[in-house]
């Protein structure tokens, strides 16, 4: 694996501040939206600040292949985004903008949620690893330890890595570890934007040392995991906004070479679309094409390969991808899917759970899975401020 | 004069709040808080006996409970203009969209946007109170701002106007400064509010349910902020389309 540089620039520009990049009176994902009144109607839309009250969740609207069944596994979850699992029979959900709070749930009992981390904007990107809970915010990475023994009160966490450019545009952190390494990614600050050291995966060592690119023109992933047959990366990438209600896709992307592939963004969209600023003079044949396209403004989010043994051999070593669904486009969707490598560096791709939607409305929006050791497989659903579990069989 | 009759209102408004804790069954049922001790029943009493303290305010529509806890700070028609308490005249919630409505009740509820009296109400509401006061509060239709005392100055009108294209204000609140979803109408809003607004994002002490308020604020000059507020309290419709350039 190729060593890159560390990220002397990006601390050069924390300095500056995230303003240097920012549109003037603008919030960021406005760059580039049309002065049309239905495009000045859209904006980002916040996870609702309520939980829907378990009598009125989505769950029993839900449709999935024939055996699986899909039901309530934890309710009055405000935000619930990021889902990690602890070695003692525990569930640790992250949240985004709205909660603040990161919830530890029992695996055992009535799965009700507990505040263990309160007060943490952005507490979005969490992982668990050799007893120890990772956190990441937009402005650092920290290490609470022994977590599952001090549940009552974490205490103060280790701080790794205090060096985020911070800001709010796709800020916000998505962990996994592998190899005693570290993966984040930064997104762009902005819709579509020079991102300068932003839009890269990267990963450290677990004390916060030694940072590494491993993949470039990165728009922002919420996304991503290790083949367990190859070891590769894959992640999504959720694709420029306002270029038209129908393009571009979002991707679903392969690294095969750490360190040394470029993804298309800001250049590029979808493996085949120059952006209209900022593709000129560039060609998509210089970067990596999707594994395949993820849908039109699709929100494409957690990816998560399933190493269980419950579902059938035909999802085993398959990923589940979370379609957290449009806000920038006039027809919502939202479901999860499911891919398998195609042994060629593609993937095919279907609807795996579909029903989020009703009337043009969300119901429910996922954004991360867990694989229990049971093999079922746990959803996060932010909009609806709950958990669902997915089981197959019985 | 002022402080002491907004401190006497204040305290009615907080007896307000704790009476309709202990009365009302379905706030009193979901209260994770013991009720108020002060009025000589506990929990047990309350869960127990609704009916003999509910005989006023059970069963009360929103719009009724709105009268009761809102109506006194922010008018019964949602807009209030009562000169002798202007330290009371809460920010205009006529014609406010739901969403955001029940985005700030959250967050004075949380703590997060600090207003004590706010606060103090917020508290005691359930999710499904947010949801009703919202869903009300959302029925009441736009009311203009009286005929003011003094005649707009059109310099500063002018000024207000570029300064809100400039800095994209029309992005967001539309081009009737009305609001939309998640964000608020400011069109013709209280111009102490809207300063004590602008300024709080301005300083990143007002947090805003998502950080879209704070991270436009964060590229406008200091000294855009006053002839903004100028003209956005006064702001009476949508601009006339400028023509001859």
């Amino acid at each position: 694996m190729k060593h890159v540089r560390p990220l002397v620039v990006l601390a050069t520009l924390c300095c500056i501040g995230l303003p240097a990049l920012a549109q003037q009176g603008e919030p960021g994902w406005a760059k580039g939206r049309p002065k049309t009144d239905v495009a000045l109607q859209m904006a980002p839309i916040p996870a609702f600040p309520i939980p829907t009250a378990p009598d009125k969740l989505p769950t029993s609207k839900f449709k999935l292949p024939p055996g699986f069944k899909v039901e309530t596994w934890a309710s009055r979850v405000l935000d619930a985004r990021g889902l990690r699992e602890g070695a003692k029979g525990n569930v640790f959900v992250s949240s985004l903008f709205v909660a603040n709070k990161v919830y530890v749930i029992p695996e055992q009992g009535n799965h009700q949620p507990k505040v263990i981390i309160d007060k943490m904007p952005m507490a979005t990107g969490i992982e668990f690893h050799n007893g120890s809970l990772f956190l990441a915010t937009n402005t650092k990475i920290m290490r609470y330890d022994n977590v599952e023994d001090r549940l009552d009160n974490l205490g103060e966490p280790q701080v790794l890595y205090d060096k985020l450019p911070g800001g709010n545009d796709h800020s916000w952190k998505y962990l996994r570890i592998r190899d005693n390494k570290l993966y984040y990614a930064i997104g762009a600050p902005c819709n579509i934007c020079d991102p300068g050291p932003y839009a890269k995966i990267y990963r450290m060592n677990l004390d916060g040392t030694n940072i590494e690119t491993i993949a470039s023109g990165v728009r922002n992933t919420v996304g991503f995991d290790f083949d367990p047959k190859t070891g590769d990366l894959w992640f999504t990438d959720n694709g420029r906004d306002w270029l038209s209600e129908e393009l571009p896709n979002d991707e679903l992307n392969h690294v095969t070479k750490p360190g040394q592939q470029h993804f298309g963004y800001p250049f590029c969209h979808q493996g085949s679309i120059p952006d209209p600023e900022f593709g000129w003079g560039k060609s998509c044949d210089d970067y990596v094409k999707p594994a395949a396209l993820l849908g039109q403004h699709s929100a494409s989010l957690g990816l998560t390969f399933y190493r269980g043994k419950m579902f059938p051999a035909k999802y085993q070593g398959a990923m589940f991808i979370a379609r957290h669904g449009p806000w920038n486009r006039t027809k919502k969707y939202a479901d999860i899917s499911v891919a398998w490598p195609d042994g060629k560096g593609g993937a095919r791709i279907e609807t795996f759970m579909s029903g989020f939607v009703e009337n043009n409305n969300y119901l429910g929006r996922p954004v991360d899975f867990l694989v229990l050791k049971d093999g079922s497989m746990l959803v996060s659903d932010d909009h609806a401020g709950a958990i669902y579990r997915i089981s197959y069989g019985q | 004069m002022t402080k002491w009759a907004a401190g006497l209102l204040f305290c009615a408004l907080v007896v307000m709040a704790l009476a309709l804790r202990v009365v009302s069954p379905q706030i009193a049922g979901q209260q994770k808080t013991p009720a108020a001790p002060a009025l000589g029943s506990g929990p047990e009493a309350t869960a127990n006996a609704p009916a003999a303290t509910s005989y006023a305010l059970t069963g009360m529509s929103y719009a009724q409970r709105y009268a009761i806890l809102c109506a006194t700070c922010h008018g019964a028609n949602g807009r209030n203009e009562t000169p002798l308490t202007p330290v009371l005249a809460g920010p205009v919630l006529a014609g406010q969209p739901s969403l955001y409505v029940i985005t700030q009740l959250f967050l004075f509820r949380e703590g997060r946007r600090s207003n004590e009296a706010m606060t103090t109400v917020a508290k005691t509401l359930t999710d499904d109170d947010l949801q009703g006061f919202s869903d009300f509060i959302a029925t009441l239709p736009p009311v203009p701002p009286p005929p003011p005392a003094i005649p707009p100055d059109p310099i500063r009108m002018a000024r207000g106007q570029a300064l809100a294209e400039q800095h994209k204000c029309l992005f967001c609140h539309g081009a009737g400064l009305g609001g939309g979803q998640q964000v608020p109408l400011i069109g013709g809003q209280h111009e102490d509010y809207l300063e004590e607004s602008l300024r709080g994002f301005h300083s990143g002490s007002r947090p805003g349910y998502t950080p879209a308020m704070t991270a436009a604020m964060s590229q406008v000059p200091p000294e855009d902020l006053d002839p903004l507020v100028y003209y956005v309290a006064r702001f009476r419709g949508p601009a006339e389309p400028v023509t001859g350039m």
